[in-house]
């Protein structure tokens, strides 16, 4: 097949599974199509991995456009379909279970998945800036309706928190394409086609006037900043990202705010061109920064262990752009492989949670004791996500802060990484003390002892397995994809 | 029509754009903000057909024309079909007085204008002042989000934020292409349907206004 027609497939696919999904009643078909369905997208994502890799980056229709930038992010969302549709079937088991889901509403529940998995697809195979917006704003559509799926009061409260201030938010970053966009035309001395496409947008770059390109660089990095979790912009994403059903948490968190540093970086890639590296470097410092210093006392203090993932998802794109905004290759390199080893490891701690909260009935950190005694699986797995989190070697994530640590000191931003690193410790510790108290003791009589489900945890040892690879190997075909990634950010 | 008029045309609706969205800061209530808003998409509509006129550029007009049916006759309809259905007061209480608000709004309108002309050459390709305009339509926007605890109140306050930006969009160079624009009123329909099914399931479970919600914390 061509290549071209791999690219607009991929999207396609799971829309045309969620649309088929509408019209079935039976459980088990449902989950059948839901597991197929999310392999049939990593299978996709990673055949034009294969080809991009081989052949370099390839256009679609005009309007989208795979490189090696697009293919990381393709595969970090075709993993975590998979291993979140994997862990679905054991949630959705316990759902139905409790009462929390009624079964005549399952189908919408899948199809949502699917529609918000094809969204971020198009978001993220994007060429035209204009397309990567829309999409970028039907993510939030069909998350909303996520997020608020049980309809309680707080499913409720946290999605209208959600998509009003992400949708203002991302309000603003239109007005930065506008800017962008009207810069480009300005130009070429007129619209040409594609003139809205970001690969001709770059090969123009730096004729663009700077003083229209900041300002809407500013407009992007505020708007797209809102979706991505960037403090102070930040307010929803804890309330979202833990009052969401837990595989749509680990969606959010894993891939959704990804995919918004995804927009970050397609412009910020304009802007260095446009005016240097030094203006929108600065500003993903800030940001940065401020997202890491914000998170660490709602992380020490807090008490929801979904909060708590929430907070410390804030921390993480905060190190995303702080390994952008230090710059160079290696924080590039660093940012970028910090995108895939934050995806897996909180999408993996994510659906562990969900586990922990149905088997002790809350989500109160200082009510569950005693994990490992009545599931040492799932204990293991919390113990280990919480360790590669907080930044411990051999994990993946200590490979990825280590690179954005290094990037900082080489550019001689002293204070900055200093500040970074004294946030890092106490997350550490505070992260640390709070699952060690999950994890070790005696568990409470009323926890239950329910045995552990072979397939729910095949999805999570997914997430597992790559966590450990890529703390202690780097596959050569994913270094070669991340070095031109970077390539093709600073040049 | 000459570049001249069609210039001249868009300053004076871009001051009608800014008036309707300081009518909504001002609106005690809810109704007057949605009709407030109404108005202002037919500004917007018609600041399309001039630009449509002046350039040449039919998708323009197609553009006014779904503004007109989708934010000056769809979106306040849905807003107004909501209200009746849930009866909730009509009056708005803001968070801030009324006259704090406007005075802001006085600043940003200001900051905005002098903002677009530290800009060089490149305001040529945006027509008359349609930029500074539309990034205080923008803020205002998020003001009258930000000001006021109701969420109906809050969805004008989108609306006129979006308004703020196709007006923009239309004045740089020829417009958005048309498809990317009719991609984003569809995005801005469905994004008020879902937020519109999220206000009527709160009023049905708990009977509050959503906006008033403030369980999660910390």
């Amino acid at each position: 097949m061509m290549t071209s027609s791999l690219i607009w497939l991929t999207p396609l696919l799971p829309f045309a599974v969620g649309l088929a999904m509408l019209l079935v009643r039976d459980r088990r078909i449902l989950a059948t199509l839901d597991v197929a369905g999310s392999l049939a997208v990593l299978g996709l994502t990673l055949a034009i991995a294969g080809r991009v890799v081989q052949g370099g980056p390839v256009s679609a229709l005009g309007i989208f456009r795979a490189d090696e930038v697009a293919v990381l992010f393709l595969l970090l969302i075709g993993l975590l379909a998979v291993a979140v549709s994997l862990a679905t079937l054991g949630w959705v088991r316990h759902e139905l279970a409790r009462g929390q889901m009624r079964p005549e509403r399952l189908p919408y529940y899948y199809a949502l998945v699917h529609g918000f998995v094809a969204t971020m697809l198009v978001t993220v195979l994007a060429d035209n800036l204009g397309i990567l917006w829309i999409a970028m704003e039907g993510t939030t559509i069909t998350s909303a309706l996520l997020v608020g799926f049980h309809g309680d009061k707080h499913g409720l409260e946290a999605a209208w928190k959600y998509i009003i201030v992400t949708t203002i938010g991302i309000s603003f970053g239109l007005f930065g394409t506008v800017l962008v966009y009207g810069a480009a035309a300005h130009a070429q001395g007129g619209v040409l086609a594609g003139a809205m496409n970001w690969s001709s947008i770059v090969a123009i770059a730096p004729r663009l006037d700077p003083g229209i390109i900041r300002i809407g660089f500013i407009f992007v990095m505020v708007g797209y900043g809102t979706k991505a979790g960037l403090a102070p912009m930040h307010m929803w994403l804890p309330d979202a990202h833990s009052q969401a059903p837990t595989p749509v948490s680990a969606l959010l968190s894993g891939a959704l705010i990804k995919c918004a540093l995804f927009g970050i970086i397609r412009f910020h890639t304009i802007a260095r061109a446009a005016c240097g590296p030094g203006f929108s470097q600065g500003l993903l410092l800030t940001f940065g920064l401020v997202s890491v210093v914000v998170a660490t006392p709602f992380i020490l203090a807090q008490h929801d262990l979904k909060r708590l993932l929430g907070y410390h998802s804030v921390e993480h794109v905060g190190i995303i752009a702080l390994g952008l905004g230090f710059g160079g290759g290696l924080g590039t390199y660093g940012a970028l492989l910090h995108v895939i080893n934050h995806g897996v490891t909180k999408a993996l701690v994510f659906l562990v949670a969900g586990d922990v909260i149905g088997r002790y009935g809350t989500r109160d950190m200082r009510l569950i004791r005693g994990l490992l005694g009545i599931a040492p699986l799932a204990g293991t797995l919390l113990l280990m996500g919480a360790f590669s989190l907080a930044g411990t070697p051999p994990f993946s994530i200590f490979i990825s802060e280590l690179m954005v640590i290094q990037a900082g000191i080489a550019a001689g931003r002293y204070v900055m990484v200093a500040a970074f690193l004294v946030m890092v410790v106490i997350i550490f510790a505070g992260l640390i003390h709070h699952v060690g108290q999950m994890v070790f003791g005696t568990a409470a009589a009323s926890a239950s002892r329910e045995r552990e489900l072979p397939m729910p945890m095949l999805g999570l040892l997914l997430l597992v397995a790559a966590m450990v690879l890529l703390g202690v190997y780097l596959p050569a075909r994913l270094d070669r994809v991340l070095a031109r990634a970077t390539e093709i950010i600073v040049g | 029509m000459s570049v001249e008029l069609a210039t001249r045309l868009i300053d004076v609706l871009g001051a009608l754009l800014l008036f309707s969205t300081l009518l909504i800061l001002a609106a005690g209530q809810l109704f007057r903000a949605i009709y407030a808003v109404a108005v202002q998409s037919v500004f917007l509509a018609i600041a399309g057909a001039v630009l449509g006129a002046a350039t040449g550029n039919p998708d323009l007009w197609i553009i006014a024309g779904i503004t007109v049916v989708v934010k000056a006759v769809l979106l306040p309809w849905l807003l107004i079909w909501v209200v009746r259905r849930i009866q909730i007061p009509r009056e708005i209480e803001p968070v801030i007085p009324i006259n704090a608000t406007l005075a802001l709004a006085a600043g940003i309108v200001v900051l905005a204008f002098r903002l677009a002309a530290s800009l060089g050459p490149v305001r040529q390709a945006i027509t008359g002042n349609a930029l500074p305009v539309g990034i205080a339509l923008i803020l205002l926007g998020v003001l009258v989000m930000a000001s006021r605890r109701k969420a109906l109140v809050q969805m004008v306050g989108l609306f006129a934020s979006d308004n703020g930006i196709f007006f923009t969009a239309m004045a740089v160079s020829q417009g958005m292409p048309l498809i990317i624009e009719i991609g984003v009123i569809l995005d801005v329909v469905l994004g008020a349907l879902v937020m519109g099914i999220l206000v009527l399931r709160v009023r049905s479970s708990v009977d509050t206004d959503i906006a008033d919600l403030e369980d999660l914390r910390g």
